[in-house]
């Protein structure tokens, strides 16, 4: 899943997923300036990761829950790393 | 939405070391193969992963300044075979779970992973007068930067 292969994006991600925000609140809360968050809202958008909806003169943004099935997905791909990493511990540890 | 279908995600990875080791490793020796996040704030690498084993245990890092974050709750434990738990991290938040199952197989051991409950996200998600109590666990954050990785 390339959206979330950057950690800036990652970090918008895991914000959302406390709740709704508008640009402005995700730009002050990382180190990034607002048109970049725009920008990777827009690939996480494009990703089916996030929705938007207009609050008057604001977009506010939050997770898409059609996005549940890619967040599985994403986990999918999340075990298999961690396994790789368990078994190469588990296999250290037999000696 | 797809609460119709079956979303749980399951693994199987084979271990050269035998299901005693295989699950010591899993539950105890956590900091060694977990890919922390390292850039969230509740990302930090703890000092040690403590699943309390029995029950209704709890399973929590322990960071090095003391401070613990619950992961979630044992549903089942049963060494060195299968450990079952609940993964909740923000209260309020909705739970999956997670079943590990080891298996003797050849010279090794056959490590069977089930993490389910990923419907219960989508029905939250669904329900925007929930607002900022809903969405999707951080625990994501912890997860994240391994993929890649």
């Amino acid at each position: 899943m390339d959206a979330l292969g950057d950690p800036t994006r990652r970090a918008i991600f895991e914000l959302l997923s406390a709740g709704p925000h508008a640009v402005g609140e995700i730009a002050e809360q990382l180190p990034v300036s607002r048109p970049a968050v725009s920008q990777h809202l827009r690939v996480l958008k494009d990703a089916g990761l996030v929705a938007e909806r207009r609050n008057g003169t604001r977009r506010i943004y939050r997770l898409d829950p059609d996005g549940v099935a890619r967040v599985r997905d994403y986990f999918d791909r999340f075990w298999d790393a961690a396994l790789a990493e368990f078994k190469a511990a588990a296999e250290r540890s037999q000696g | 939405m797809t609460t119709q279908t079956d979303l749980t995600v399951r693994k199987s990875v084979l271990v050269n070391c035998s299901p005693e080791v295989a699950f010591h490793v899993f539950t105890e020796r956590k900091t060694d193969w977990w890919p922390y996040e390292t850039h969230a704030a509740s990302g930090e690498k703890p000092a040690e992963v403590i699943y309390e084993p029995q029950v209704g245990g709890r399973v929590f890092d322990r960071l090095e300044d003391g401070r613990e974050n619950q992961w979630g709750t044992v549903l089942a434990w049963e060494p060195p075979h299968r450990v079952r738990i609940t993964w909740n991290v923000n209260p309020g938040n909705p739970t999956t779970e997670l079943e590990v199952r080891f298996t003797p197989e050849g010279d090794g051991t056959r490590v069977d992973l089930e993490h389910s409950g990923w419907e219960a996200y989508g029905e939250r998600a669904q329900d925007s007068a929930s607002s900022y109590n809903s969405g999707w666990d951080l625990v994501l954050g912890r997860y994240v930067d391994s993929v890649n990785a």
